[in-house]
């Protein structure tokens, strides 16, 4: 009994002593996301061979690996193995003409291999460079611009005034529940980092979805997070989710087809045709350089919002939102809960449920601005 | 006697203006649309022959996982495509049989539906559409995405789908989802 006793005790200790990596992918409309995240920074390199990518991880000591089950659309498998001292992970993806962007946290503790179909998902414009560093994810520093004054976030409340949004069975209004937690989200944020917060609307007034993007775009938001109550047909629906923008110009499947129909192996010209025809619907679509941060920024907030707001996890998802097309930084919306169900509602008109999800939201941003950025 | 001789060939050339009229006549008639220089061509809808049906395939958004479950529906069948995706809106707008959300509000009527050379299909729906829509994010993504997945699986000419309202494009559907563009099915959204 002693004996087992102390072998579980052993067992504890060895497991907290060897780190470990966790494998997981997720898929986005636009692209997928393979995770390798790390209790440790990790050293590592990467190649790109046909469907596979291969990532080379320097160890001395061995890992405790654990991988996930996943289902993906553009990955197939990921295998593993040991050499005397680096662990080699094989990442196959679901056909050759996929393009893959790999980048490492600024701590070097988590990778990202993101894959996509489509060359505009990985175009990230840094036509000024006062904001994230080209590739966000290389351990660079990132522009000492930004370490001039203080930086600004935005909040966007969102609906306001005649806009009432959507609007639970207790009569208690979306506009309303938005403002409150966007005002402590700015307290939280002000008493704790160093940026100053300016909300799109401090009252109950209309402002447009247009002037919201404007508003963060001449303060130069660095991060822009618009805050929502969502509804539904059923009074069912639950759950606490986070947006970040899809482009809505990724063809998968159109593509594929062409490609097909073509029968051509010249790969090239169907890509850039594609350019074309995705510059000219993203023209006014100033988001569309952002969206990978923005997608790690939702990642990050939906994390702490699981945790932290009690509510049912709906996951990090991608949608066109009007209100994130024109800014030009990452930008997320979260839907906080459902006002359409009347045990939600009953949630968002309290102070502390409130506090929770704005705690969340500041944990997440602050984990974002410090994985990102070199201050 | 010669009377009877000339009945056979004045019956021919009888016959023969009147093919020649309807071989005219008909080209005429089909070169209209072409000459059209307008991106919206309406064709006439008149007069189809409405006699067999179709199977056709519905997405619904299902409340416990948030994706898109098909359920399957007969309509009837036709020529004109506009013809056959107002009446699978239609059926959509009637609503799930299977205890799906039904991604409109049900006094929602389709004012119109143009078809581009492009394959970007217009609906122009009325404006309860957006009115007596309960808003809120994921009732607009399940609206608009029931709608885009299903024209586009079942029609596989059509590409992209733009939603109008009364007539005129919209910023958004209910103060969230872009409408002024067209959208493309997500096919990531389709439970398996």
């Amino acid at each position: 009994m002693i004996f087992l006793v102390l072998t579980v005790i052993q067992g504890l200790l060895l497991s907290q002593e060897s780190p470990s990596i966790q494998l997981s992918v997720r898929d986005y409309s636009d692209y997928s996301r393979v995770f390798l995240e790390s209790s440790k920074p990790l050293s590592i390199s990467t190649e790109r061979s046909g469907l596979y990518i291969l990532v080379r991880v320097r160890a001395g000591d061995p890992f405790q690996i654990n991988k996930g089950d996943f289902q993906s659309s553009r990955v197939d498998s990921i295998e593993w193995g040991r050499g005397s001292d680096y662990y080699i992970f094989t990442i196959k993806m679901a056909h050759k003409d996929l393009l893959c962007r790999p980048s490492i946290s600024r701590d070097s503790s988590t990778v990202l291999i993101d894959i996509t179909s489509s060359p505009e998902t990985f175009k990230e414009d840094n036509h000024n460079g006062s904001h994230y560093d080209a590739n966000s994810f290389s351990k660079e520093p990132a522009n000492g611009s930004m370490q001039e004054g203080l930086k600004t976030i935005v909040i966007d409340p969102g609906h306001g005034g005649l806009e009432t949004g959507a609007e639970g069975r207790y009569g208690t209004k979306e506009k309303t529940i938005t403002l409150e937690i966007a005002l402590k989200l700015k307290a939280i944020i002000e008493r704790n980092l160093p940026y100053r917060v300016q909300l799109t609307r401090e009252e109950d007034v209309d402002v447009s979805l247009e002037k919201r993007a404007a508003i963060a775009n001449n303060y130069k938001a660095f991060v822009f997070i618009s805050i929502h109550a969502n509804g539904s047909y059923r009074k069912t629906a639950q759950g606490s989710e986070t947006f970040f923008l899809s482009l809505n110009a990724t063809d998968e499947e159109t593509r594929r087809l062409a490609y097909m129909e073509n029968n051509s192996t010249d790969l090239e010209s169907i890509q850039s045709d594609n350019v074309d025809d995705i510059k000219l619907i993203l023209w006014d679509m100033a988001q569309s350089s952002y969206i990978r941060q923005s997608s790690r920024l939702a990642e990050k907030i939906q994390t702490k919002l699981n945790t932290l707001s009690g509510t049912l996890n709906r996951g990090v998802k991608q949608a066109p939102f009007k209100v994130l097309t024109g800014v030009a930084c990452p930008a997320v919306l979260v839907e906080t809960a459902f006002i359409s169900n009347p045990r939600e509602e009953k949630n968002l008109i309290t102070d502390e449920f409130q506090n929770s999800i704005a705690q969340a939201v500041y944990l997440g941003l602050a984990e974002f601005l410090d994985e990102y950025i070199n201050q | 006697m010669e009377l009877k001789k000339l009945i056979l060939p004045a019956s021919l050339l009888v016959l023969l203006i009147i093919l020649m009229v309807l071989f005219f006549g008909s080209q005429g008639k089909e070169k209209t649309p072409d000459v059209s220089s307008a991106d919206l061509l309406e064709e006439e809808r008149s007069g189809e022959e409405e006699l067999d049906t179709k199977k056709i395939v519905l997405f619904f958004i299902s409340e416990d996982d948030y994706l898109l479950h098909k359920e399957e529906r007969e309509i009837l069948n036709g020529s004109i495509l506009e013809n056959q995706i107002e009446r699978l809106v239609k059926e959509l707008i009637s609503g799930s049989e299977e205890g799906l959300l039904s991604p409109f509000p049900p006094e929602t009527k389709v004012r119109g539906i143009y078809i581009t050379r492009d394959g970007i299909v217009y609906i122009d729906f009325s404006p309860e559409f957006q009115t007596a829509h309960p808003s809120g994010s994921s009732a607009e993504i399940s609206s608009i995405f029931s709608i885009v997945n299903s024209i586009a699986y079942n029609f596989k000419s059509i590409k992209r789908v733009f939603i109008l309202v009364n007539g005129t494009e919209q910023e958004t559907l209910a103060g969230h989802i872009d409408l002024r563009r067209p959208f493309l099915p997500r096919y990531d959204l389709i439970s398996d």
